[in-house]
């Protein structure tokens, strides 16, 4: 099993120009596959439609969130209406801003295990897909590498289950 | 003195004398330039030093005069690790809130007592430390009050670095000089810390007068900061306890330290073995691994390339021409290493400069006193100004511009990110009429208590 076969091809992305009430929106409405609306995260390209960029959901909490936070533990003195606050003055900037620029990438032919590889080292859910010209074609989630572990182990099992659970599970995989 | 100019400049003929002097000022330009990370250069500059022969490794890593001054390393390595292990249970954030609240929410109010806190607290703790501590709390009661967060942390960084002058430990260019001239804590508490309580009073004067009539808020906006509960910050109690009771012991060695006849770092080292002991702490990797190691290499470089220079002659070169240029007259020199001191801290990190001037002034007093050695000669009455001046003016003078003291440069780092960022202009505009004031108040200061009051 490579990359390729597993990745979801690329839809949607965003420009390093967007705002972010675009990029929330995009974030809102996206598609995953071929039902699941709503993603987590969205790659980011150039004009030459190079990969610069990754924004997450995460990256938009920080967009709301003041730096200065991280120093100390002071959530405790915060308001109501604060992030409201925050997140009224962050919805014109730009992605570029807040997008993650080290982006971890895998190659469309790169091994499963290097892919697992690259999530757990670098604590990331998803990882773009480039072609041999670096080129994005798609995106891996860790939800789909986990779907086909699943089916390995049903499968190893299936003399007992007789690939009962095996159907169950492809069915499964493209509604959840 | 004549003799000592021909002996001074005899050593000007050997080529080591070159090579250390290249390295030198190779290493403190670029340091200037911020290109390559002033620690890799000092790092790599003493290298330099002990490849090139300038300095054996045996002086590099063992003596006091031309090596590592283990003193002033371990004195920050153990405050680092005092601090890293008090500031998860929350008490400076409560100091900090309890604050904002005796103020009452009003913004001036806040100013002034915020730079208080924050001078008494430098004068404990390393600056940096102290603004990595009241800043964010600063910007968080700012962003409460809806008021611009920049005149705060301008003043605060100001105020951190007045008090920071204030004793031995305050800051790191006194704790070389305390470590160099053998000065005991208590030496600095007579002959420094009266003299910032002045500069401080004046410091909140002159604020008041800048800033006070610009700073207003809504009263609701002030119930914010009132609604705020300052026990909610603390996070550990039985920790916190501990930490104080250990930095009360810690401070109270500091003021014995002399009585005890041991060295500041052996207290200070004492305080953190005890609290970390204390601390119930199994795994001890992250507390020190939070050091500041990058500083403390930093140090440990500059002390082997300053030693290079000392043992070729440069130093020594360095304090014939201070004394030609005041002719001996000790009340002239004193005047220029306070001013100097002031201006080129302003300008250039106050850690090398110290580094350089603590020799040099040891220099100037071999000249001036040739029969006098040891402490005797490091304590001569006549030098002890030098000494203060020094550590005054490079303390002080670090208000100058946004990049004289580090303080300057970590609240300038905080503005920019929170999208308020501090123009160089406009910190000097604050920085350097008020880093004036204060050396003149030192100016008045030291004229009078050594030279017209003699005490």
């Amino acid at each position: 099993m490579k990359a390729k076969d597993l990745m979801i091809p690329l839809q949607e992305y965003l420009r390093p120009d967007n705002t972010l009430k675009e990029a929330t929106n995009l974030l809102r409405t996206a598609q995953r596959g071929e039902e699941k609306i709503g993603v987590k995260a969205l790659p980011v390209l150039d004009d030459s439609d190079k990969l610069v960029g990754i924004l997450s959901i995460g990256d938009i909490l920080k967009a709301v969130y003041p730096s200065y936070m991280y120093l100390m533990d002071l959530g405790a003195f915060t308001w109501d209406g604060m992030v409201e606050a925050f997140t009224r003055k962050a919805a014109d900037k730009k992605v570029e801003e807040f997008m993650t620029r080290k982006v971890i990438t895998v190659k469309e032919d790169s091994t499963l295990m290097d892919c697992i590889d690259q999530m757990l080292k670098n604590n990331i859910k998803r990882v773009p897909v480039l072609d041999k010209e670096n080129k994005l074609v798609g995106m891996l989630y860790e939800r789909d590498v986990f779907y086909t572990i699943t089916k390995i182990m049903l499968e190893e099992n299936s003399a007992n289950f007789q690939g009962e659970s095996l159907k169950f599970n492809e069915k499964d995989r493209g509604k959840k | 003195m004549t003799q000592e100019v021909v002996a001074a400049s005899q050593v000007v003929t050997g080529s080591s004398f070159w090579t250390a002097t290249a390295i030198f000022v190779l290493v403190y330009a670029l340091i200037v330039f911020e290109k390559i990370h002033k620690t890799i250069l000092a790092i790599f500059g003493a290298a330099l030093m002990i490849v090139l022969g300038i300095v054996t490794q045996e002086d590099a890593f063992n003596s006091r005069d031309l090596g590592i001054d283990w003193n002033v390393i371990f004195l920050l390595i153990s405050m680092m690790i005092i601090i890293n292990i008090m500031k998860p249970t929350g008490v400076f954030e409560y100091i900090a809130i309890k604050s904002a609240k005796a103020a009452k929410g009003k913004p001036f109010m806040i100013m002034a007592i915020f730079s208080v806190v924050t001078a008494v607290a430098s004068a404990l703790l390393d600056n940096v430390t102290t603004i990595l501590l009241i800043a964010p709390v600063t910007m968080l009661i700012c962003q409460a009050l809806e008021i611009d967060v920049v005149p705060f942390l301008i003043t605060e960084a100001l105020a951190s670095n007045i008090g920071g002058t204030a004793t031995l430990i305050g800051d790191p260019p006194n704790i070389m000089i305390a470590s160099k001239a053998q000065l005991g804590f208590m030496a600095f508490i007579y002959n420094l810390t009266p003299v910032i309580i002045v500069v401080l009073i004046a410091y909140v004067i002159t604020i008041k007068f800048i800033f006070a009539k610009k700073l207003h808020v809504r009263d609701e906006l002030r119930q914010r900061v009132m609604a705020m509960n300052e026990n909610d910050a603390i996070k550990d109690p039985v920790l916190l306890k501990k930490s104080l009771a250990v930095l009360a012991i810690t401070i109270t060695g500091f003021v014995l330290h002399g009585m005890l006849h041991f060295e500041p770092a052996t207290i200070a080292l004492f305080g953190a073995g005890l609290l970390l002991l204390l601390s119930g702490e199994k795994k001890p990797h992250y507390i020190l691994a939070q050091v500041e190691w990058t500083t403390l290499f930093f140090f440990m470089g500059l002390f082997i390339i300053i030693g290079g220079i000392v043992k070729v002659g440069l130093v020594k070169l360095m304090a014939v021409k201070v004394l030609e240029i005041t002719q001996g007259n000790l009340f002239g020199t004193t005047m220029i290493v306070l001013w100097f001191s002031a201006l080129a801290s302003a300008f250039i990190d106050n850690i090398p400069y110290v580094a350089t001037m603590n020799p040099v002034i040891i220099d100037m007093a071999k000249q001036l006193w040739p029969d006098v050695s040891g402490i005797h000669l490091l304590h001569h009455p006549d030098l002890m100004p030098l000494w203060w001046s020094l550590a005054l003016g490079a303390g002080l003078g670090g208000n100058g511009t946004a990049i004289g003291a580090s303080a300057n440069v970590i609240v300038m780092g905080m503005a920019e990110k929170t999208g308020n960022p501090i123009s160089f202009k406009k910190f000097m505009l604050y920085g350097m009429p008020l880093m004036i004031e204060s050396v003149a108040i030192c100016t008045a200061y030291v004229w009078l208590r050594y030279y017209v009051l003699k005490i």
